[in-house]
């Protein structure tokens, strides 16, 4: 099932990597990203696919350090 | 004040009195603030060493523990100690020297990219930019190992930001967001517990991150409700308290698992229902309603469903739980459980039998002791029949499971508790993993003990390939070894081989009576086998047993 999402991220530059990286381990597939730097801050938005819920990564997304927010934009599909 | 003195200061006044490293070129103006500072450095011989050092300083204590290294290959030795830690929870700061800011990203002499290769194993990283932010982010970087779940922080310093003048920023820490206790998960909780006829309480590694073992203990000693441990909560539950039935999991007790398997209500406090401690994970406290206890909220519904998840600090949502007493007839039938599946010592033949031999040290050896094991059967063994008072006592390498933990970890162990007596339990397979770390105890004349089991066999994997690989032993005899005896000897330290039952009492004397280090190195029986198992993809409750086999 696809996702998406947009998310706030601190303009670190290691911020981004940190983040699609657990996208990846935790089993989400990416499917679209969008990526902009305004009022110093990284905002994305995010397409994710996978048969696990989405919560599985959210939780994890929402412990970054660098993360400030994790919106989910179809809330109807969050399953938890 | 140069990067390079600020970081040694601000450790200090951190608290931070004793750090473990190894050091190299691009660290080197920190170690050279380190000359003369009240910081003392402990010098490991291997970077892995100096990183479990720390881990075994900071899970003995519950205090930050702190390891240098220089970039490149010194950084990389310390990463596995790092993934230990992220998966443990262990409040560690690793400090790395970088290459020169100018020199990072040319391929330079020892240059890596650490901070990259940080970020699947720390809970947060850093590679300093800025000279002037250097203060902050060491003062974060404290912060963030020991707050909320705790865990590995890594900061990478280039050597010019350590050779630089720097500004000190005061930092404090921003109104930190706890999770505050949902009251109405609260209340299902509390309706579970007051419907529940067979309860139990599955205790985790969170009860010592914690530091909730009193709320624990007045949540059990109130409901009466047997409990279980995982390995990293042993010692969380007082070894007298009556339903206390042991650790769960692929090598429990059967007590504890069939406990679970058949409780109706399962109160996991601080734990995360890891594959080791589930097996057959659909099958696991199938009829069980979840009430789980966790600060960290990714935890809660990650492998099994929670009816009621109370995401707070321990020490907040135990006591918010209502003291249900727990009915008479499911606390006797437990006790006859315990009585029933209870570890038999009455070994046949003349060989030492481990099991026996780590029974007797157990209650023999003084209850402020520490152990510090390796991985593989010789880790199960003291997990089933040692007992500990308290989970800063017995340090094991739960999430990671790494060869080599023990004896650095001993060593940071023994730094931390300089009166308590601190033994490293490892196998023929494990010690050899960080065997250089004799030097450190010779160095330091630190009186950590060794007891060695010796079945000159990698014997969980042998044990593996017998039950599950038709006996096809790939590469698990190590009947080669070395004379662990002699190799203690070259390094200074004394001991003695046993190879029969009767050794065995006077062996432990002499490691409860040396003064200094001092080796046992037990030769045991290759075929030994840890018992019960659960088989890969088993439930916990289609143990395997010696008497079946």
């Amino acid at each position: 099932m696809k996702h998406n999402l947009t998310i706030a991220l601190k303009s670190q530059s290691v911020a981004i990597e940190r983040f699609l990286r657990v996208v990846r381990h935790r089993g989400f597939d990416l499917t679209h990203l969008q990526l902009n730097m305004d009022d110093g801050q990284y905002n994305m938005a995010m397409t994710v696919d996978s048969d696990k819920p989405i919560y599985l990564l959210t939780s994890q997304l929402n412990k970054l350090v660098d993360v400030k927010h994790v919106t989910l934009q179809n809330l109807q599909q969050q399953a938890v | 004040m140069t990067g390079a003195e600020l970081t040694i200061d601000l450790l200090a006044k951190h608290g931070v009195d004793e750090v473990f490293g190894y050091p190299g070129g691009a660290i080197m103006p920190i170690y050279d603030a380190l000359y003369g500072a009240p910081v003392k450095h402990y010098l490991t011989r291997h970077e892995q060493g100096a990183g479990f050092a720390a881990v075994g300083y900071a899970r003995s204590t519950g205090r930050l523990g702190v390891c240098l290294a220089t970039s490149g290959p010194g950084a990389t030795n310390l990463i596995t100690a790092l993934a230990d830690a992220m998966m443990d929870s262990v409040p560690l700061l690793a400090i790395t020297g970088q290459v020169p800011t100018a020199a990072i990203g040319s391929d330079a002499f020892q240059e890596i990219d650490v901070l990259g290769m940080s970020l699947s194993c720390t809970k947060h990283s850093y590679m300093v930019e800025r000279a002037e932010d250097l203060a902050e982010i060491l003062q974060e970087a404290m912060h963030l190992a020991q707050s909320g779940r705790p865990g590995p922080v890594l900061v990478d310093i280039p050597k010019d930001i350590q050779m630089a003048q720097v500004p000190f920023k005061p930092w404090l820490a921003a109104d930190e967001y706890l999770p505050k206790l949902d009251l109405n998960q609260v209340a299902i909780a509390n309706q579970l517990l007051s419907e529940a006829k067979q309860p139990v309480a599955y205790v985790g590694g969170g009860v010592h991150a914690a530091d909730a073992q009193n709320e624990l203990m007045q949540f059990l000693n109130k409901t009466q409700m047997p409990a279980v441990s995982t390995l990293k909560a042993l010692g969380s539950v007082l070894p007298d308290y009556e339903y206390d039935l042991g650790m769960l999991g692929m090598h429990g007790g059967q007590a504890a698992n069939l406990a679970v398997q058949e409780c109706d209500v399962l109160v996991c406090i601080g734990a995360r229902f890891d594959d080791r401690v589930t097996g057959n994970l659909a099958k696991f406290a199938a009829k069980a309603n979840v009430i789980h206890l966790d600060i960290d909220a990714a935890e809660v519904g990650k492998r099994k469903p929670a009816k009621a998840s109370l995401i707070a600090d321990l020490k907040t949502s135990l006591p918010a739980l209502e003291c249900v007493v727990t009915p008479k007839a499911w606390c006797d039938h437990n006790k006859q459980m315990m009585v029933k599946h209870a570890w038999r010592y009455d070994y046949p033949g003349e060989k030492v039998f481990a099991p026996y031999l780590l029974n007797q040290l157990s209650q023999r050896m003084p209850s402020t002791s520490v152990v510090c094991c390796d991985v593989g059967q010789h880790q199960m063994w003291v997990a089933q029949h040692m007992k500990f008072n308290h989970p800063c006592n017995h340090l094991s390498s739960g999430g990671a499971g790494t060869m080599g933990f023990g004896l650095p970890a001993a060593i940071g162990a023994q730094i931390a508790r300089k009166d308590d007596f601190v033994i490293t339990v490892s196998g023929d397979g494990s010690i050899m993993m960080n065997i250089q770390e004799l030097a450190t105890i010779r160095r330091n004349n630190l009186p950590v003990k060794i007891l060695i089991l010796d079945n000159q066999r990698l014997g969980m994997v042998r044990q593996w390939q017998e039950l599950f690989f038709e006996g096809r032993y790939s590469e698990t005899n190590l009947s080669d070894n070395p004379d662990f005896v002699q190799l203690a000897a070259v390094f200074g330290i004394a001991g003695q081989t046993i190879t029969h039952a009767n050794q065995v009492d006077d062996a432990i004397t002499a490691l409860l009576n040396s003064d200094g280090p001092y080796i046992v190195h037990a030769c045991i029986d290759d075929k030994e086998n840890v018992w019960p198992l659960v088989p890969p993809g088993a439930a916990n409750d289609e143990m395997m047993t010696e008497k079946a086999q």
